[in-house]
């Protein structure tokens, strides 16, 4: 809408950039921050801002793994049951089988690579739809989780130096996640936008068959993407147990589809070929800051709920209006 | 026919498997009161499964049901507590259902938004409103002439199975023989195709939306009927499990494939391992990973059987 008021052709650039998704969605970020910073108590403090990374971290990270599978034109409906039964497998190991802590987490991120080998197999080797892949792993990783537990063991008194990964402060202001998540987010962006690797992710996206015979290695590709899902579910789920300081068959309950919400909420397109990992972070962010503005200034937690699902709607509805508009204009042209 | 349906068969095989190992190793699960549960608790997810079917057929799918069960169980049990007469809180919960369905079905059919992301909306709107409005609380000591319809708890009990059973025949013989049934089988195998067909996909597509809605409705009725207290979290997590035991009982999530009784031999295999494992000499806590280990044994050995069909088939080609 800003836009109009530019002059129309001198800045095509800012124009593109404005009217993208992510633009559009960033400046209602920033409208939230404005909002929030009037109405809220203490929300413009420093401390909140980082306050918000914490808690953004845990479905950050899979948001991010997300992102490139679903470029690919899949889904990972996996990664929150990786992260239950990541975070028993690690309290299992440090408790019961003594191991030391690293070697612990160096075991639980083996395993979620395991895991995610296991649902690229299946979806490249058979060729089973993602989305059915995933339901049924989701059941199973949940399950054994839920098993291993007997449904109620919870794993706690982690040493303090562990717990400072999830709960402690660098310089006493910056959360200890923040510079993990922000190397993970990094290092994602670099291999989406950067290599040739990632171009061949929205190939995938655009249409398997071509992507194959432009010689990409589609199963391959396919395969590195869920592996790194399975990896960074397992990381998220060390980092949800040092942040809350203990390890329950339940870690990351639901957090699939509140990754998936945010993913799509920052532009990817739910049929890939089209996604940015900016657009994910704006995304996550739009919503995160959503929760802990209402929270404090005193409005009601679900009201977040419900906004996010309004918003995902019209996201996507403008979004598709948009597209229209522009493929008439481009025709007209022609 | 053995051919064709092939999942079905297996998926009923391994049920009477089950049930013969039960048989042999523990005939106390057969006893009248035991088998009874287990079948009224599987006769809610039966309904809700008809629902999912034909979505699944037609190439949608609904991650909404938990949220709109919730939310539907909460309205009868609120209106059934204020006295309100049962045949009108049937009515008002089945329309709570329709319009929730209508939501989803506009989104879908008409504002062309994919059906995972558009559910996946109105399944966090719909649970965060329910959270918003009830505070968490449960609707307490619902009033004898609700409970069972008024009935004795075992006439209560015949009607919901014979209920799930009976419209799982309608919808079986209206999915074969009337032209709506067949139009979901012809959008979800081919949208264009059907639409050169003189059938219209989003009418289609929307109609199937509004029956999912309205089944899980009528799956919410029958399961607060049965219990004093109607819990706001009650539907979390029903919409995985149907749509789990769609495909474990052959229903194609590429649309166009799969018929009810396959669903209905999914709901009940899957239904039938929870309840079977204490009395095999298994935790329960194990169910769930059983439940996930079968659904990707059913659909890795389908699509191998497929592999080797087409290969046979590229055989006879060359």
């Amino acid at each position: 809408m800003s836009a109009q008021a530019l002059p129309t052709d001198s800045y095509p650039r800012v124009r593109r950039i404005v009217l993208s998704h992510e633009g559009v969605l960033a400046l209602l970020l920033v409208a939230e921050l404005v909002v929030f910073s009037v109405i809220g108590r203490n929300f413009r403090s420093t401390d909140n801002a980082l306050e918000i990374v914490r808690l953004g971290a845990e479905i950050g990270l899979l948001a991010l793994a997300l992102t490139p599978v679903i470029i690919t034109g899949g889904i990972d409906l996996s990664v929150g049951s990786l992260m239950g039964l990541s975070a028993v497998l690690f309290g299992k190991l440090w408790r019961d089988a003594h191991f030391p802590l690293p070697v612990a987490m160096a075991a639980t991120l083996a395993v979620g690579a395991l895991a995610g080998l296991l649902n690229a197999s299946l979806i490249t080797r058979l060729r089973i739809p993602p989305l059915i892949v995933t339901l049924g792993s989701f059941s199973l990783f949940r399950g054994l989780a839920e098993g291993l537990t007997a449904g109620v063991d919870n794993f706690t008194n982690f040493p303090d130096a562990f717990l400072f990964l999830g709960q402690g402060y660098f310089f006493g202001a910056i959360p200890a996640q923040l510079p993990v998540f922000a190397a993970v987010a990094l290092g994602y962006g670099l291999l989406l936008h950067r290599t040739g690797i990632g171009r061949g992710l929205y190939a995938i996206g655009h249409s398997p068959e071509g992507a194959r015979h432009a010689g990409i290695p589609v199963e391959r590709r396919v395969t590195l993407v869920y592996l790194l899902s399975g990896i960074v579910a397992s990381f998220a789920a060390v980092l949800y147990v040092s942040h809350n300081g203990q390890a329950k068959a339940d870690a990351g309950t639901g957090y699939e589809l509140r990754a998936i919400t945010a993913v799509v909420l920052g532009g990817t397109s739910i049929f890939g070929g089209r996604g940015t990992i900016a657009g994910t972070l704006i995304g996550l962010f739009a919503i995160v800051v959503l929760q802990q503005g209402l929270l404090l200034s005193d409005g009601p937690a679900e009201l977040a709920g419900i906004l996010v699902g309004v918003l995902l709607i019209t996201a996507i509805a403008a979004n598709r209006l948009v597209t229209a508009l522009a493929s008439r204009r481009t025709s007209k042209g022609v | 026919m053995m051919r064709k349906h092939l999942r079905e068969i297996s998926v009923a095989g391994a049920l009477l498997f089950l049930l013969l190992i039960l048989l042999v190793r523990s005939p106390k699960f057969f006893d009248a009161a035991n088998l009874r549960a287990v079948i009224v608790s599987d006769a809610p997810v039966i309904v809700a499964a008809i629902g999912m079917t034909l979505v699944i057929l037609a190439r949608q799918i609904d991650i909404s049901i938990g949220s709109q069960f919730s939310i539907c169980g909460m309205v009868a049990g609120l209106l059934a507590k204020q006295g309100v007469p049962t045949p009108v809180v049937a009515l008002a919960t089945l329309g709570t259902g329709a319009l929730f369905g209508a939501i989803n079905g506009a989104l879908v059919a008409g504002l062309r938004i994919p059906s995972i992301v558009a559910t996946l909306a109105t399944m966090v709107t719909w649970r965060e409103a329910m959270r918003w409005i009830s505070e968490g609380q449960a609707v307490q000591n619902l009033p004898e002439s609700f409970l069972w319809l008024g009935m004795s708890r075992p006439a209560g009990q015949a009607l919901i199975v014979l209920s799930a059973f009976a419209l799982l025949l309608l919808f079986a013989w209206g999915l074969r023989a009337l032209p709506a049934g067949r139009a979901v089988y012809a959008v979800g195998s081919d949208a264009e195709a059907a639409r050169l067909a003189g059938i219209r996909p989003p009418l289609v597509v929307f109609g199937v939306f509004v029956l999912m809605g309205v089944l899980t409705a009528l799956s919410a009725l029958l399961t607060a009927i049965q219990f004093r207290n109607v819990l706001p979290g009650e539907g979390a997590g029903l919409e995985l499990k149907v749509i789990a035991a769609c495909v474990v009982g052959g229903v194609a999530i590429s649309g166009g494939r799969g018929t009810l009784p396959g669903a209905l031999a999914g709901v009940l295999f899957l239904g039938t391992i929870g309840p079977a494992l204490p009395f095999l000499g298994t935790q329960a806590y194990w169910e769930k990973a059983l439940q996930g280990a079968i659904i990707l044994i059913a659909v890795a050995s389908d699509a191998i059987n497929l592999r080797r069909r087409r290969d046979v088939g590229a055989s006879l080609a060359h």
